[in-house]
């Protein structure tokens, strides 16, 4: 069995004539809190996407828990938990219905599925609510995406800015429970603007610019001379402005 | 992508030349009429005419699930546009909605140009300036009336009440001037027709030489009542807080279990094994919880029944014998082409950016098609079952072998439908708001190709029919639909492998079109 959880080598994708994403490498151990960073647009995303299934590569290949993608992608997908940064909820069903829904999907039987959804709204305090989830709030349904991800008890997370509109009680129940998945032997792969999460959460780190890996390694590894993540993360991808450039504002 | 672009921009060219085309061809056909008729009868059927085009103007977009393009306030509101000018562009967007009406109003003032009797090409400025001015006046009634019509659907359970309502009155007159009941009654119709404050009676009988400046006053009057009506309601809608109305009263929650509806939604897994079993209860609970559905769904069986039953009951049986003798099979597919646009046509329309739920998850994107389809089967079922409740009740004569009939032919219709649905549905994907019941239920290019389809899906069935007609033969009947259903069934097979692969290779960018909203100006 491969000791990475993610395994990418060469990994390309172009829409038309931009490339979103040019030759990215990338070794995620086994349990470990990988942090996936990066300015917008730089491709985080569009990586995520590609590890998850949702589109395919142009080139390069892509191992996840020791299988291969595409041709493994039935069995790799029942091994993932997926928080996308687009929302993956069904707006007309409840938060338990949702879960169960998620929970069958996923091959868990009715009343497994019933059993989980309804232990998983109770952990993230939403087992009162029965309204449907067109109703929740952004950090409600960020939460619901959450429990949806752990359902089927998955061995990797894969999760793009999972903490985003979530509020401070909510956003710490998350991380304790991401972080007791770590403990267990599960991976997390998130990605996040939020350098001080990220920098509180993860044991590595990679920064994307441009569509290629600029750095990548331990957070030891990466500060030099006791900088902060952000002073590491402006200085890689080079993103000083010169504000005065703007005199009318 | 361009090319299909192209493709797309074609068809829809087509399908433009063919719908104002016909209405071009009525526009002569009211120029003839109104160029060669004599003063008295322009005298009785113009104002007729105008009440018409009046009522086609306001009623047809909601009669068609869809209210015309319109602004989206939510999206315009943080702005700093004035209000007056956000009004001028919602009055001129339902230009739009009337285009048809204002081809037959050309045609109908051009043919009055043309005849002597209204004066000839001297009433020029007359014709053109109440024309314009009736033209107006319909603008702003139309601006009030989807603005009050909007906020009013938005309220939850009214909106099916609402639209059944309105079908009741729009073909109730129908229904009495095709049945038994005497035209002499309906003096007072013609009475309302004729009575001179209202506008198309003022225009009428102004344009055919009456009191020019007191018909201009009085249509001034009612030009700037449409234009204070319509201006209200678009400033009560820019108030107007829709979420708020259409959230959950407290109390009224979704029960969880015990309750009859949860025996519903949780029936498909009696029948079926996951995940086929959870995605039509998924469908099932989500469907019955929209209202653009619900809404679609009370016309499917309402709608057709209103169309139809005059032409069936009374004196119209006696015209209409084969109508009659197939009145439930027409009913029954007039539904299931109605429900198509929230369905099968575009069936992740409701799921937009959460399609990707179905991408992500470890199932065959076969099973997602399949459930979907089989929730899709299971309301059209259910609206026929509505059906032959209503017209046995209505004692139309339906015979079991009749009903027997109904349900094999539309399960055979459905599965040509759902071909060519499953691959519209990841061809021409289209969000939808699921609370919005004014939204249009797809692109032109994506109505262009339906309205293209709706022959073909239904051609099979419709030569067995003729066949039954021509031989007088049951048995050639029902091996011409034998012979349907395994076309329909190949044509099914073929239609979701094609979509699977589309599904494989498009995937981005079903799921960008998914994801995508409406800009300020929702189009139908």
């Amino acid at each position: 069995m491969s000791s990475a959880a993610i395994l990418v080598r060469g990994l390309k994708k172009s829409y038309g004539s931009v490339a979103a994403v040019q030759g990215v490498d990338l070794e995620v151990p086994r349990g470990s809190f990988f942090g996936f960073l990066g300015p917008n647009g730089a491709g985080k995303s569009t990586t995520i996407r590609m590890l998850t299934g949702l589109i395919p590569a142009d080139s390069g290949s892509i191992d996840i828990l020791g299988l291969r993608l595409p041709e493994d992608e039935i069995e790799i997908k029942k091994r993932i938990g997926l928080v996308p940064d687009e929302s993956l909820l069904f707006d007309r069903l409840t938060g338990a219905e949702f879960l169960e829904f998620v929970g069958r999907m996923y091959g868990l039987d009715r009343a497994t599925a019933i059993e989980r959804a309804t232990g998983l709204l109770d952990l993230l305090e939403l087992a009162n609510d029965r309204k449907i989830i067109a109703e929740y709030s952004k950090g409600m349904r960020k939460r619901v995406a959450m429990a949806a991800s752990l359902i089927h008890h998955p061995e990797l997370f894969l999760m793009d800015e999972p903490f985003e509109g979530v509020d401070a009680v909510g956003a710490r129940l998350m991380k304790d429970i991401l972080l007791d998945q770590v403990h267990r032997g599960a991976t997390v792969f998130l990605t996040s603007h939020v350098l001080e999460v990220v920098e509180r959460l993860c044991d590595r780190i990679a920064i994307i610019n441009h569509g290629a890996i600029v750095t990548s390694g331990t957070l030891a590894e990466l500060r030099s001379g006791g900088e902060s993540l952000e002073d590491v993360f402006v200085r890689v991808v080079g993103a000083e402005r010169e504000l005065e450039r703007l005199d009318w504002l | 992508m361009r090319l299909a672009a192209h493709r797309g921009a074609s068809l829809s060219l087509i399908m433009a030349v063919i719908w104002y085309g016909g209405w071009c061809f009525l526009a002569s056909m009211a120029f003839t009429l109104t160029a060669h008729a004599d003063a008295q009868t322009l005298r009785t059927w113009i104002p007729a005419g105008l009440l018409v085009i009046c009522f086609y103007w306001q009623i047809v977009p909601i009669l068609s699930a869809s209210m015309g393009s319109a602004l989206d306030m939510r999206k315009l509101l943080v702005y700093p546009a004035p209000h007056g000018k956000l009004f001028t562009v919602e009055v001129l967007l339902r230009v739009a909605t009337g285009l048809e009406m204002l081809l037959i109003l050309t045609g109908g003032v051009a043919g009055l140009l043309a005849n002597p009797a209204t004066g000839g090409w001297r009433a020029v400025p007359r014709l053109l300036a109440l024309g314009f001015t009736f033209i107006l006046f319909n603008l702003f009634l139309a601006s009030g009336v989807r603005s009050l019509l909007e906020r009013m659907l938005s309220y939850r359970r009214f909106r099916e009440i609402l639209v059944f309502l309105l079908l009741i009155g729009l073909t109730a007159p129908r229904l009495m001037v095709v049945s038994d009941v005497q035209v002499g009654q309906f003096r007072g119709l013609d009475a309302f027709i004729q009575f001179e404050p209202l506008p198309w009676a003022v225009i009428g009988h102004a344009w055919l030489g009456g009191p020019v400046l007191g018909a201009v006053a009085v249509l001034c009057i009612w030009t700037l009542f449409a234009a204070w009506f319509g201006r209200a309601q678009f400033e009560r809608n820019l108030r107007y807080d829709a979420v708020a109305a259409q959230a959950t009263p407290r109390g009224t929650e979704q029960p969880r279990t015990g309750s009859w509806s949860e025996h519903f939604f949780r029936f498909p897994s009696l029948l079926l094994r996951d995940p086929l079993a959870g995605i039509i209860e998924k469908e099932l609970r989500s469907l019955t919880r929209t209202p653009r559905f619900r809404m679609v769904f009370v016309m499917g069986f309402s709608f057709g029944v209103m169309v139809w039953l005059p032409l069936v009951i009374g004196r119209g049986a006696e015209r209409h014998g084969t109508l009659e003798h197939h009145f439930l099979i027409v009913v029954s597919v007039y539904a299931m082409t109605l429900l198509g646009q929230v369905t099968y046509w575009n069936c992740f329309g409701f799921d937009r950016s959460a399609v990707q739920f179905y991408f992500a998850a470890p199932q065959p994107i076969f099973k997602t098609l399949l459930g979907k389809n089989l929730a899709s089967l299971f309301f059209i079922y259910m609206e026929v079952l509505i059906l032959i409740v209503i017209t046995l009740l209505l004692r139309v004569g339906v015979r079991l072998n009749q009903i027997l009939e109904v349900l094999l032919v539309v399960g055979i219709c459905a599965l040509y439908m759902m071909a060519f649905g499953n691959m519209s549905s990841v061809q021409y994907p289209r969000a939808l708001t699921p609370e919005r019941v004014s939204q249009g239920g797809a692109s032109g290019r994506f109505q262009a190709l339906v309205f293209l389809l709706y022959p073909i899906a239904l051609l099979p069935v419709f030569l067995a029919y003729l066949a039954r007609y021509a031989f007088e033969s049951n048995t050639v009947f029902a091996a011409i639909l034998g012979l349907a259903a395994l076309i329909g069934g190949a044509l099914y097979w073929v239609g979701t492998e094609s979509a699977i692969k589309t599904i494989a290779t498009r995937r981005e960018r079903i799921l960008a079109d998914l994801s995508r909203g409406e800009g300020p100006v929702a189009s139908s």
